[in-house]
């Protein structure tokens, strides 16, 4: 367990000193434990996954449903002339017809930046956007009669690339915005004296990196299915991450008390970050109920999740770092230029994630980056697993790299060597409460056999590493308030049964298990005597959300913290009865045991009842107040932050130019095991993602037009193109998180891009920058050659052209 | 789910009630459905009349003859696959059903309805709204070609994984119609148009493969970026002949291509001046046409390490 020593720590700055006020530390951090961390424990949903049991969205059928289709633009730019529904609203089965005056609300995920409406009005900013939803009474009608809507626009010009979006003479996307610009966020930050830094360093090395546009590709489609209810209520099943978020936005926009509005998030096939915003299918689902007095399901196309999007923004990097000989880190200078489409999105948040996670996991004392998240006439982007601080870590990681090679270095050692400590602050603040990044990096050097065999493979085949660090939660949500971020509520039944009441969206990476196996523990008995009900507003108590890696540190703590209360009634009565002392109480095992005597579960929990009366209690989890670094702009600091290292082994044809990834070591930090097999199953999955995005996932266009937008001719790895992975578990024992335990969802993903292209490195000795590392682009380095499309680095602000 | 257009369905058990109905206008042939049904939810053509192939059992089966091979049209890749006669005589045409999207995909998919695979293309096998925002194309609902902007043609391309290894093994096809039965050679049955792709008369769909006795050992490569899943980048089947060899090569083109040279070494540089890769594919143009020379090359050594010398 990691002890809270006198701040500051090593890489702290003065000016930090006193700001950090600290979460509530932890009583269960580093606790024994039977449920937690205890693998072969079947997870809780698991059989209803597997037999096809679970009830997804578009699995919902109800009396009367009407089913809506969305005609999308097939303009990247235009004004929206008219719309004739004539000939839709004539074909028998049609019901409704929705264009977007019908609900001109506007909304947008970040409170600062509301740019999107249900379906366009007046104007179409992206190829597939929604214009117009017709309900009918089947699918197919409301197929056709999409298809027979006539749409009569004036092209505008169309805002392609970063270069249009900062030429300050070319009109904005949204002219009617408080400040209309294409520029939605420019961040600039400088901690240190980065220039001092770069005179004290022995080498300086600069690079430019293209990351490109990626999407999240969840097996289940967005889909909504809307419900009129008596009294002007509606209930609203939906597949989404944000439970919270998405109900606040659809009662806003309809113009309906909250309390009115019912979201129920069913079985999830999955978001990555693809349903963490309101879309048009829960908007028009939800206002044709309404319209049409009975239920509207609207289900997306596979084509339609790829214009829907919100996924990897696609970013040209710059970096200039300085290096001693010895390899410390004396300067990093950053720069990056996000195209993020057409709307906001989190793309607020996405420009300062772009920056400020590159303070650690390095200490740094001299830091500057300036980042923008710009507007282009693309489908929006938006969080994708790692959201914004991917990006530039596969920059920062494939320069070290360079860095090392130059100095002649042992690119492992250079990391190892300057790793940030806990407790620390970095130089911008953010707070290391606890880190074992140096047993992860030791891991996969050992597992993967770096040291012995970085240099030394035959031509072709290679080694390379990387190390990350990723948050767990924001410290502050989306709209500033001081209410808790996660809220449970546990009822014990008579019969021994554990109902946990929680507002989390489980979307299939194991939360509801988390949430049993935490209560379980608590309270002595196996997780599958708990029911999680979650995801639904009329019965849950809030949580913020699926996103930013924050439901385990956030909600497993409200969990505990519920459970705790009912575990002090309970003890209270079984004490009595065991004539013991509470605190003596062991829960264990479906037992109370005293030193002497012991009441099985069922009967503590009714001699509980018949004291105290029904057995119910609520627990909720605040984080800590951010320093005074992020009074203005507090996005970035977290309550902890989880730390990965990453080693790839691939073999590069050199013929053809073909890169296959053999074998992914990963090492990531989470605190404390929860679940070992959902873990594990986490970092799998971010390598996998990883691995597609380093040698096939780029969403390409022509003009505005997104050139692939199916899983056919989008690329993700299928089983064999997947690597052999060892996901290697690594405590730190965190002291605010659940029994000590931190995020395990999204940071694996970030070491295994650069990891990947260090191997490469490695075995052929090129340097790809510019990920995908597709066949055509390793050949032509192989061959020496220029890489294609790398375009001249942009202007750091908008500058008018010269005329 | 993207809804398929309305059509009804006939499924006759008798080859002669088989041969009439597709000789009824506007009609299409589903076997095992794998190219079509996705072609029809993308509104690429909307039938009146499906016409399945799945009740006529003479059209199914591998039947060895003192001859070589009959496989009947409607024979499963799997089976196909699977089949011990075919390993043992024709191995490429195995390995080459086991390319085929996936291997549920190869247990609906049939050998006859990878023949007749329709030509693809980037521009293409789009769904209906995309093609709509570039206007359409040459072969679907639109006057220009996004593939060369001058040419005239459709240059879709033929992308059935099994043609290059059947070619090469000198497959003849029995077509059938209502008017009566011929035999073609397999290559006769590819027109050098996306469009037009096949020189099937209307009403007339091919019965079975007839195969001569293995003549030769043909090795068969399949490029593309994933394990599974995709549509050939490239096809690439190989025989030698002598102190020579042949190519035929595919995904290129509407037509497959086929290559010769009389000093075997030759044949990669010879394919690769000959393979002239259009942007009808996500992937690069040029690396496509350098792996033509790569995956003959590989082809033909395969020759060498595998075959009879």
């Amino acid at each position: 367990m990691s002890e809270r020593g006198p701040l500051p720590g090593p890489g702290t700055t003065p000016t930090h000193r006193d700001e950090w006020r600290m979460g509530p530390e932890q009583s269960h951090v580093g606790a024994d434990a039977d449920v937690v961390g205890t693998g072969g424990l079947g997870k809780i949903d698991g059989v209803s996954k597997i037999t096809g049991a679970a009830i997804f969205t578009d699995d919902i059928q109800l009396p009367r449903m009407a089913h809506a289709k969305l005609l999308r633009s097939p303009h990247p730019h235009a004004r929206i002339l008219s719309i004739d529904t004539a000939a839709a609203l004539a074909l028998p089965g049609v019901l409704a017809v929705m264009t977007g005056r019908d609900l001109p609300t506007k909304h947008g995920a970040i409170p600062v930046a509301q740019d999107e409406t249900a379906l366009a009005v007046d104007r179409v900013r992206y190829i597939g956007e929604p214009v117009v939803a017709v309900a009918a009474r089947t699918e197919a009608i409301a197929h056709a009669a999409v298809r027979i809507i006539r749409v009569v626009y004036e092209p505008l010009e169309a805002i392609m690339t970063i270069e249009d979006a900062l030429d300050p003479d070319l009109p904005p996307i949204h002219p009617d915005a408080r400040r209309p610009s294409n520029v939605l966020r420019r961040v600039h930050q400088h901690h240190g004296d980065v220039d001092a830094g770069f005179e004290a360093a022995d080498l300086v090395i600069e690079g430019t990196y293209n990351y490109p546009g990626s999407t999240h590709v969840p097996l289940e489609t967005h889909a909504a299915v809307a419900q009129p209810l008596p009294e002007g209520r509606l209930k609203l099943w939906t597949s989404t991450q944000n439970p919270h978020y998405v109900h606040k936005t659809v009662a806003r926009v309809l113009g309906m008390p909250e309390a009115d509005v019912r979201l129920i998030k069913p079985d999830v096939g999955a978001g990555y970050g693809g349903k963490c915003d309101t879309f048009a299918s829960d908007l028009c689902a939800s206002w044709l109920a309404r319209k049409l007095d009975r239920p509207v399901k609207l289900a997306l196309e596979r084509e339609e999740v790829f214009y829907t999007h919100r996924g990897r923004h696609p970013t040209r990097m710059w970096i200039k770092m300085g290096m001693k000989s010895d390899g410390t880190i004396t300067a990093v200078d950053f720069k990056a230029w996000a195209n993020g489409g057409a709307m906001a999105s989190y793309g607020v948040v996405t420009a300062y994630y772009l920056g400020v996670f590159l303070a650690l996991p390095y200490t740094i004392e001299h830091f500057r980056f300036t980042t923008m998240r710009l507007y282009t006439n693309h489908p929006p982007c938006g969080p994708k697993r790692g959201h914004g601080a991917l990006q530039p870590r596969f920059a920062v990681e494939a320069h070290i790299d360079k860095m090392a090679h130059a100095l002649g270095l042992d690119p492992a050692q250079v990391r190892a060597g300057q790793l940030a400590q806990a407790p620390s602050t970095s130089v911008n603040g953010l707070h290391v409460t606890s880190t074992a990044l140096d047993r992860c990096l030791e891991e996969v050097v050992l597992a993967s056999g770096y040291s012995a065999r970085r240099g030394r493979l035959p031509h072709g085949r290679g080694v390379g590493l990387a190390t990350s660090v990723y948050m767990c939660g924001a410290l502050h949500g989306i709209y500033p308030d001081d209410l808790p971020h996660s809220g449970v509520q546990i009822q014990i039944d008579r019969s021994g049964r554990v109902t946990i009441f929680s507002g989390t969206a489980d979307v299939g990476q194991g939360s509801n298990h988390m949430l049993a196996t935490l209560v379980s523990e608590r309270l002595g008995i196996t997780p599958h005597l708990c029911r999680v009900v979650e995801g639904d507003t009329d019965l849950c108590p809030v949580d913020l959300g699926s996103y930013s890696s924050r439901v385990t540190f956030m909600a497993g703590n409200a969990a505990i913290d519920a459970a705790d209360k009912l575990r002090a009634r309970i003890a209270t009565t079984a004490a009595i009865a065991l004539d013991t002392d509470p605190d003596a109480l062991r829960f264990r095992d479906g037992s109370i045991s005293g030193s002497m005597r012991s009441l099985p579960w069922i009967e503590a929990v009714r001699l509980a009842e018949a004291a105290t009366g029904t057995l119910g209690a609520s627990g909720s989890y605040r984080p800590p107040k951010a320093g005074k670094a992020f009074r203005r702009n507090p996005i970035g600091p977290s309550p902890a932050y989880s730390f990965t290292a990453a080693a790839a082994e691939v073999q590069v044809d050199t013929e053809s130019g073909i890169v296959v990834v053999d074998r992914v070591w990963c090492a990531h930090d989470l605190g404390r095991v929860i679940h070992p097999e959902i873990a594990e199953g986490q970092i799998e999955g971010c390598v996998y993602m990883g691995v597609g995005e380093a040698l096939l996932e780029e969403q390409q266009y022509d003009g505005g037009q997104m050139r692939t937008p199916s899983i056919l001719e989008y690329r993700i790895p299928t089983v064999y193109d997947t690597p052999i992975i060892d996901a290697i578990l690594v405590e730190s024992h965190d002291p605010g998180g659940p029994y000590g335990a931190k995020e395990v969802g999204e940071g694996p993903q970030l070491p295994i891009v650069p990891a990947i292209a260090n191997a490469i490195f490695d075995a052929v000795g090129v340097r790809m920058d510019h990920p995908p590392f597709s066949p055509d682009k390793v050949l032509r380095a192989l061959q020496g050659r220029a890489p294609l499309g790398v375009l001249p680095l942009p202007p750091d602000a908008p500058t008018r052209r010269e005329s | 789910m993207l809804p398929l257009p309305e059509f009804k369905l006939e499924r006759p058990d008798q080859i002669g009630q088989l041969t009439e109905l597709i000789g009824q206008p506007d009609s299409r042939i589903v076997a095992g459905g794998t190219d079509l049904i996705p072609n029809l939810k993308h509104r690429l053509e909307s039938p009146r009349l499906l016409v399945s192939l799945g009740r006529i059992k003479e059209l199914q089966g591998i039947n060895s003859t003192d001859d070589g091979l009959t496989i009947g049209a409607s024979t499963i890749l799997s089976d196909i696959a699977q089949s011990g006669t075919v390993a043992r005589g024709y191995p490429a045409l195995a390995d080459a059903c086991r390319t085929v999207g996936t291997s549920t995909i190869q247990e609906m998919a049939t050998i006859g309805g990878n023949l007749m695979l329709d030509t693809r293309c980037l521009y293409l096998n789009q769904p209906d709204g995309w093609r709509t925002a570039i206007g359409g194309c040459l072969k679907c609902a639109g006057n220009t070609c996004h593939v060369a902007q001058s040419g005239s043609g459709c240059y879709a391309a033929h992308s059935a994984d099994t043609v290059p290894v059947l070619w090469l093994m000198g497959a003849r096809l029995r077509l059938v119609s209502a008017q009566g039965e011929r035999l073609i050679r397999l290559p006769d049955l590819y027109a050098n148009d996306g469009i037009q792709r096949t020189t099937l008369a209307r009403g007339e769909m091919i019965h079975s493969i007839i195969l001569p006795k293995p003549r030769g050992f043909v090795s068969h490569r399949k490029l593309r970026l994933r394990g599974s899943i995709d549509y050939p980048l490239l096809l690439t089947a190989v025989r030698r002949e002598g102190g020579g060899a042949t190519a035929v090569l595919s995904a290129l083109s509407p037509r497959p291509i086929e290559v010769h040279a009389e000093k075997a070494s030759d044949l990669p540089q010879l394919a690769w001046a000959a393979a002239k890769p259009l942007n009808t594919h996500s992937v690069s143009t040029t690396w496509r046409k350098h792996m033509v020379r790569v995956e003959v090359q590989r082809a033909l050594e395969a020759t060498i390490h595998f075959g009879p010398r």
